[in-house]
């Protein structure tokens, strides 16, 4: 009984907060500006479940393909690594962007973004191969090691 | 198409993607967003307070603060939004898509709340880049209205999903002993009567063939760790290669923030360019006076009268709405003084006026408890140097807890009212 009404509670303040949001919006702004945010909010969900989810499904089911073949850290590692330069990249790859077609100020955008993100993804890369050697040379060995020991 | 949604969601099982994950990932993204709105909320009514609304003045750091806080937190929501997503993936395939009327309203403001909080942190971003050019809109309105849309969509988000939640809520009650997730006994998955698709049929098939030999990962807890490790190394690496913008100690680490403590005139960041103000002439003029005027009387100041009076040294930080900012040291003119000059209330409020022209931050008001404080000042110095005049020379507003754009620039009247 309480679960309920605190599910009715919570339906109704979201419902107050959408209304006044919607509200806010509908006075503050144009009709035109009103058009352009819908077009940014349904081309968010066009971005996200047409473009980044299916890549990362593919991403995924191609390291799930590779399990047979590939320990399944290495597999997990890579993905990480993939997963943490693709949000970095969608972070500040517009920076770099926006700091070739100029600012305002030369106190906006004062940093090399671009070699920034270079560096960046060189460091990844090195860090996630060295995790990488790191496991296999330790624990993969020392799997194989214990292989033959169990036979015995 | 039923079985085609189904092979989908199917194809897209992982041991990350299950209720205990989306719900942890959830309690933190909630928590961030809650921190968002209210900080934001502080910073949008301390610009246009509403009537009767009376703001602190200490600590001298609290917008500073705050306005960081705000900026981090959205940053901090790019990883945190795109790992929930990625845990939810499968949903987006459920059969049937829409089971009835309130399932049609849940699915309807789960829509809401992805779109709303992905243009939401994406303009926000973008926001702090200064590429105004793609919106198409106001930020600062749309800004604030998205933000109430989230919060009423978090809100029924929660209330759909909280027999879900409760469940979800400890991880010592989610897993078995081997790590599997415990199922919800009250809702079984209808779908795992559905035959798969059948091989032989057509493309579809054959790729859901392809996929279904695939062996599943052999390790569920190795699978949830992995997912959030990775989740932990982003959350990490976008904040802790930003966050120097907002707060010092951690400049070092600063690589990717859109501001770097330091570069600026006089190694203090500007947002608004004298040039871009269109003040270069104004604000240089020989006959400039600053008007002090109440409503028995009013007197012009030069900048060497001014420089006659009593000055008084602060440290007070310059703290913008984009999330940088950055100590530093001024000398000037106490407001409460200037105003006494003129025979002002003592409980009066202050317009302030900018040379500037055609923007809404040109005219600033101060409440009295602004006015009063002895850290409030008509600042004609920084850090040693005069005013450089992409600082608001030759002479700015500078007060404690303040946005820096209501740190009025190229002063040009000043009214009791």
């Amino acid at each position: 009984m309480a679960i309920r009404r605190i599910r009715i509670a919570l339906v109704l303040f979201g419902l107050a907060f959408l209304g006044l949001g919607a509200y806010v919006a509908w006075i503050w702004l144009s009709h035109k500006q009103y058009a352009r945010v819908i077009e940014w909010l349904i081309g968010a969900l066009i971005v996200h479940d047409g473009i980044i989810a299916p890549a990362v499904f593919l991403v995924t089911l191609l390291g799930r393909r590779l399990g047979a073949r590939v320990p399944a850290v290495v597999i997990a590692l890579v993905e990480g690594a993939l997963a943490v330069g693709g949000i970095f990249t969608l972070l500040f790859l517009p920076e770099v962007l926006k700091k070739l077609i100029g600012t305002a100020s030369s106190s906006i955008l004062p940093q090399n973004y671009a070699l920034h993100l270079g560096v960046f993804y060189v460091v990844l890369g090195l860090l996630t191969a060295a995790a990488i050697l790191f496991y296999v040379r330790v624990f993969v060995r020392r799997q194989n090691l214990r292989e033959p020991a169990d036979q015995a | 198409m039923q079985r085609l949604l189904y092979g989908f969601r199917q194809a897209l099982q992982a041991p990350s993607r299950n209720p205990r994950t989306a719900v942890a990932l959830g309690r933190l993204l909630g928590a961030a967003f809650i921190i968002c709105f209210l900080t934001g909320i502080y910073s949008h009514f301390i610009q246009d307070p509403l009537p009767g609304m009376q703001f602190l003045t200490r600590p001298v750091w609290l917008y500073q603060f705050t306005q960081g806080v705000h900026i981090t937190t959205g940053i901090l929501c790019f990883p945190l939004l795109f790992a929930k997503l990625y845990s939810i993936f499968p949903l987006l395939f459920q059969t049937p898509p829409i089971k009835g009327f309130l399932h049609l309203l849940e699915r309807a403001s789960i829509a809401i709340f992805v779109a709303s909080s992905l243009v939401e942190i994406a303009t926000g971003l973008l926001n702090t880049y200064q590429w105004y050019a793609l919106f198409g809109f106001s930020f600062r309105r749309t800004h604030f209205a998205l933000a109430f849309i989230i919060i009423g969509s978090l809100a029924i988000h929660i209330a759909v999903k909280l027999p879900i939640i409760t469940k979800y809520w400890r991880k010592s009650t989610s897993y078995d002993d081997d790590g599997n997730l415990v199922p919800l006994p009250e809702e079984p998955d209808k779908n795992s009567r559905l035959p798969l698709p059948d091989v032989g049929i057509g493309i579809t098939s054959r790729v859901f063939a392809w996929i279904d030999k695939a062996p599943p990962p052999k390790s569920p807890r190795l699978s949830r760790r992995g997912f959030f490790a990775t989740v932990g190394v982003a959350v990490l690496g976008v904040v802790g290669l930003t966050v120097g913008q907002s707060f010092r100690p951690l400049d070092v680490l600063n690589v990717f923030g859109p501001r770097k403590a330091g570069v600026g005139p006089d190694t203090l960041p500007v947002n608004r360019t004298a040039a871009a103000a269109k003040v270069l002439e104004s604000a240089t003029a020989s006959d400039w006076t600053l008007t002090v005027s109440s409503s028995e009387l009013s007197r012009s100041f030069t900048r060497a009268e001014l420089e006659d009076m009593t000055q008084y040294q602060v440290d007070l930080p310059i703290a913008c709405v984009e999330g940088w900012s950055q100590m530093a040291h001024w000398k000037g003119v106490r407001l409460s003084e200037l105003v006494d000059s003129v025979r002002g209330s003592k409980n009066a409020s202050v317009r302030a006026t900018s040379l500037e022209q055609n923007s809404i931050y040109a005219v600033t008001e101060l409440e009295p408890n602004f006015v009063r404080d002895d850290l409030t000042l008509i600042a004609l110095e920084v850090d040693g140097k005069v005013l450089d005049i992409n600082h608001g020379y030759p002479a700015r507003l500078i007060a404690p807890a303040r946005p820096g754009v209501l740190q009025t620039k190229w002063l040009s009247k000043l009214e009791t009212f």
